[in-house]
């Protein structure tokens, strides 16, 4: 299977359409219960995010528009990218997905090994030793880094995981 | 900063890797408490972080702030109520978000649902004009004129619905005077704004006066307390009004309060208290916090209901100030 | 008199505590600088308790020299991998990852430092000749002006996007919609919440800048053949010379440091407006045998120098008005007042010693940013040579922790995240990520001043044309726009002519 740049561009137009929705269904619903969507400039919180919905919203139409007049036959040949190529990059972001979404919860120090593990290992470390020493000294540094000089207090999740260090 | 000893630290590490939520029953505070401030970055900060400077001294651990600006201060106060109740998260309890919004009925939490550490700063506001003002000279000229001239003054208390913005408002409407107030992202613009005459009056803070006290004419230091006024050199203050706003004590003024969860184990929350009250009696803090135009406040957590409570009833009374604003602003449209 | 304050703060300055920490600062700043997600503005809060209760010159020297730092860290990221450290870089990353890429890693990142001292004096010269003057400026500069402003700000975001203006508009006006979420100033509700208290205030342009930018690049990475092979880049050291390769650029220097200086004065402008605007200036006005965008030398030259000559300009109403320029430099204004010293006109009069201290620290700062700059600058360049099955996992940790650290909030991380997958789509799509990050930063600049314009006036619009200032600037902006319309016009008439051919 192909992607192709006309998919991606039919991908992006939509991301915009969707965007543009999302401000006119919140000045109709959640904008007008609170009161700000009329009135002056004191109460009007509306009137200003509808004007560049709608700017983004003709330039999005232009953008099709030039892009039809404009159909110059293939000077830029697309090709296209395998979806296979795009394995490791997806991984790297499902890993990193999890990583985020767990970190509050079971904490730094327990869910930082793992993600660098996982990540080296996608990008091809197969060394078992260097993959979990890597791991953990890196984790373990940052974390000095930040905890000991930059007092920022790095999530410690239910287990309430933190390093005293001094 | 503290010295980094290699061989504690590399047991540390080993023995709370190995037992994890062990690490809890240590003694307090074992490691770095947050303390969160509702406000960008700016003068009440630094003011927030000499103190907790000085109670990191006390604790010996560090007590870094976290600016968390948002809503009118809800959004610290949200935050920090949502962390875990150990002590190791304090909030900065401006009057916020602690007493002002939920009187607005923008909160669902009242000022009793929190364990007050101590009371940290106080900050007197003003209202104040430039002195080559030519259409009037003093505040009872000022409200004479925007009698005259209803919806023309142009006025601002920085933000919108603030702890200024009322009791401007509830000054106003004693009077019966209706004026625009214009909201401003940084309080120094406004300040700015009134010097280069695009504003009539604006609220002043003690460490604006103090900055270029020539540059102002300070008509009414809105507070009754003698030191208020003393840091205005003597301005007229609501005591030398012929009305009665019904404002007394910390009610028309800026405040916080630290405070914690309510859930604190008492004796944590005993150990916070008593190295605030430590920090806030050192000469040092006080004099720094004195230089950033700011009151060190004296009262300890057994005054808390006793001082707070009237603001909270104070503020609940002047409540329709604002509306009252709004309403009449409208009917001049 | 500014020479007699000049003397009296060299005593201040001329200690080995106050050197010593305006060095250790210039380091400091470099680094937080060059990790994504913290900028000078955490480097200065979190080094704010550090330093009460030092003498007022050496405290300030250690705070200014943070934010001197910071101000040009951020381009080292930048250039070396394509992740601006700070929004301030978000422009460097145009030519100065080309110029990398190029193998001319070293250049860009000594010409990145040489830009930024020399604007930074530049600065500090601004200061220390016209201080009063600018002050008396800007304190005229009103909303009305400021809405004039940020429409100009704006305009620049056309002649930026080098492909496609349409791409550049569209990401600009996606910026513009960002910086609405959270709460309304003006009727105090919340725009785009959805009922969780995380978007009060909006995403933080932080987590924002490092999503789009860094997560990007880093999947980008990964779709690499060799990720296990050491890099073959010839790490070499930037010597003195960059400096020279800096100056042929005069007239780009000073152009860039007079912009930067001057948004820098103007209380809320700021470092990532002056150093788009420089750009767009630069590139406005450059030979055709510059190629902006593929690794001009100019297109550096021009951002750097001007969001370091910002830090000196934001330093002018800070100092001598006591209204901070920028969040960095409430923290500063914070710090003086802790230490017993407070800005304002009265400080020239009652405190000159201090007065001319911190000048000095401030000029020290910039010169020893060069050295020190230029020695460290093979260190950062090493960063190329790691395997990028290493440097991958490594940035995205960076990342993360950075991106925490601002607010000690896990919802930011989630907004790091979506749009590092928003970065991938714009990437793969030709849009590009730059104009939204300038599109966030003039959002409320624009907004927030018009509305407060409309308030203030008496008779609506009118308000734009009475003041004199604005007006003329109301007026440079239609001629902007006209000249923008008319030429792209021109260039699709053209094209539609030689497609039909």
């Amino acid at each position: 299977m192909v992607i192709r740049r006309k998919h991606l561009n039919v991908l992006v137009t939509l991301f915009f359409a969707v965007v543009i929705a999302v401000v006119f269904q919140q000045i109709a619903t959640d904008m007008a219960e609170q009161g700000i969507a009329s009135g002056g400039p004191y109460d009007n919180a509306a009137a200003y995010p509808r004007t560049i919905a709608l700017l983004l919203g003709f330039l999005i139409v232009l953008k099709i528009a030039v892009g039809l007049v404009f159909r110059t036959p293939s000077t830029e040949p697309d090709e296209g990218i395998e979806v296979a190529s795009l394995s490791k990059p997806f991984l790297m972001l499902v890993v990193f997905a999890v990583y985020l979404s767990l970190l509050s919860w079971i904490g730094y120090h327990i869910a930082t090994p793992p993600m660098l593990l996982a990540v080296m290992y996608i990008a091809g470390v197969r060394n078992p030793v260097a993959l979990i020493a890597l791991a953990l000294g890196m984790s373990l540094f940052f974390a000095f880094m930040f905890e000991f000089f930059l007092k920022i207090v790095l999530p410690g999740g239910v287990f309430r995981l933190v390093i005293p260090w001094s | 900063m503290m010295k980094f000893n290699p061989i504690k630290t590399g047991l540390a590490v080993a023995v709370s890797l190995m037992i994890g939520a062990g690490a809890a029953l240590a003694e307090f505070p074992e490691r770095t408490i947050e303390l969160i401030h509702p406000w960008s970055p700016g003068n009440a900060m630094s003011v927030s972080q000499i103190i907790a400077k000085a109670m990191s001294d006390e604790l010996g651990v560090a007590l870094p702030v976290i600016s968390t600006p948002g809503a009118a201060g809800t959004k610290g106060m949200i935050t920090a109520m949502g962390r875990p109740a150990d002590g190791y998260t304090i909030m900065d309890g401006y009057v916020a978000p602690l007493v002002l919004q939920p009187v607005l009925g923008n909160a669902d939490w009242t000022y009793a649902d929190y364990k007050p550490l101590h009371a940290a700063v106080s900050n007197a506001f003003a209202i104040g004009g430039r002195p080559d003002e030519t259409r009037w000279s003093n505040f009872e000229e000022m409200m004479a004129y925007g009698k005259a001239n209803p919806g023309k003054l142009r006025y601002s208390s920085g933000s919108r619905n603030n702890l200024p913005h009322m009791v401007i408002a509830k000054v106003l409407q004693s009077y019966g005077v209706v004026a625009q107030n214009i909201p401003y992202s940084a309080d120094g613009n406004a300040v700015k704004d009134l010097k280069s005459g695009v504003l009539d009056f604006s609220f002043i803070n003690v460490g604006n006066y103090k900055q270029d006290p020539s540059a102002f004419n300070i008509m009414l230091v809105l507070s009754e307390l003698p030191g208020a006024k003393a840091s205005y050199d003597g301005a007229p203050s609501i005591v030398d009004l012929n009305v009665d706003l019904g404002l007394s004590g910390l009610a028309p003024m800026g405040w916080t309060w630290w405070i914690v969860h309510r859930d604190t184990p008492d004796d944590v929350t005993e150990k916070l208290r008593t190295a605030m009250t430590a920090a806030m009696k050192r000469p040092d803090v006080r004099e720094a916090i004195e230089a950033v135009g700011f009151v060190p406040l004296d009262w300890d957590h057994t005054q808390y209901e006793e001082i707070v409570g009237p603001v909270s009833g104070q503020l609940g009374a002047m409540g329709n100030a604002l509306a009252w604003e709004e309403e009449e602003l409208k009917k001049l449209k | 008199m500014i020479v007699d304050s000049l003397a009296d703060g060299f005593a201040l300055f001329l200690t080995p505590l106050a050197i010593g920490l305006t060095l250790l600062g210039v380091l400091f700043g470099l680094l937080i600088g060059a990790l994504p997600g913290l900028g000078p503005l955490m480097g200065i809060i979190l080094m704010l308790p550090v330093v009460i209760g030092l003498p007022p010159v050496a405290a300030m020297g250690f705070l200014i020299a943070i934010f001197v730092g910071g101000s040009c860290g951020g381009s080292i990221s930048a250039i070396l991998l394509r992740i601006p450290g700070t929004p301030l870089a978000a422009a460097t990353l145009f030519d100065g990852f080309p110029m990398a890429q190029k193998g001319r890693a070293s250049d860009a990142i000594g010409i990145a430092i040489s830009a930024s001292a020399l604007g930074g004096l530049f600065g500090g010269i601004v200061l220390i000749m016209a201080s009063p003057l600018l002050a008396n400026f800007a304190a005229n500069f009103a909303p009305p002006e400021y809405s004039m402003l940020a429409i100009t700000g704006l305009i620049a975001i056309s002649v930026i996007s080098g492909g496609s203006v349409i791409n550049g508009l569209i990401a600009g006006c996606f910026g513009l919609l960002l910086a609405t979420i959270g709460t309304d100033e003006f009727s105090t509700g919340y725009r785009f919440t959805f009922g969780s208290h995380h978007m009060l205030n909006g995403f933080h342009i932080v987590a924002v800048v490092v999503g789009l930018f860094a997560i990007s690049e880093m999947a980008h990475q990964m779709m690499g053949k060799d990720m296990l092979k050491s890099p073959d880049i010839d790490v070499a050291r930037p010597g003195l010379g960059t400096i020279i390769l800096t100056m042929k650029h005069w007239i780009n220097v000073l152009r860039s440091s007079t912009i930067g200086a001057f948004f820098g004065a103007l209380p809320g402008a700021g470092g990532v407006i002056s150093s788009f605007t420089s750009y767009a200036a630069a590139k406005a006005l450059s030979k055709s045998d510059e190629k902006y965008g593929e690794g001009a030398e100019g297109g550096v030259v021009a951002t750097e120098a001007a969001n370091n000559a910002t830090v000196g300009g934001t330093l002018v109403p800070t100092l001598a008005l006591g209204i901070p320029g920028d969040a960095s430099s409430a923290m500063l204004l914070g710090a003086l007042l802790i230490l017993g010293i407070i800005p304002g006109p009265e400080m020239f009069v009652h405190n000159g010693e201090i007065v001319g201290g911190i000048f000095l620290v401030y000029l020290a700062s910039n010169v020893l940013l060069l050295f020190v700059g230029i020695m460290v600058t093979p260190m950062f360049v090493y960063v190329l040579k790691i395997p990028k099955s290493h440097l991958v996992p490594i940035v995205l940790l960076l990342c993360s922790i950075g991106t925490f650290a601002l607010q000690a909030s896990v919802f930011d991380l989630m907004v790091m995240f979506a749009f590092g997958l928003i970065g991938i789509l714009f990437r793969a799509t030709n849009i590009p990520l730059a104009p939204v990050v300038i599109g966030i930063i003039l959002g409320p600049l624009l907004e927030n001043n018009f509305r407060r314009s409309m308030l203030i006036s008496q008779d609506g619009l009118w308000i734009f044309a009475e003041r004199p200032v604005s007006a003329v600037l109301a007026v440079i902006n239609v001629v902007l726009i006209a000249g923008a319309v008319v030429l792209t016009l021109r260039g699709w008439r053209r094209s539609l002519a030689s497609a039909e051919a």
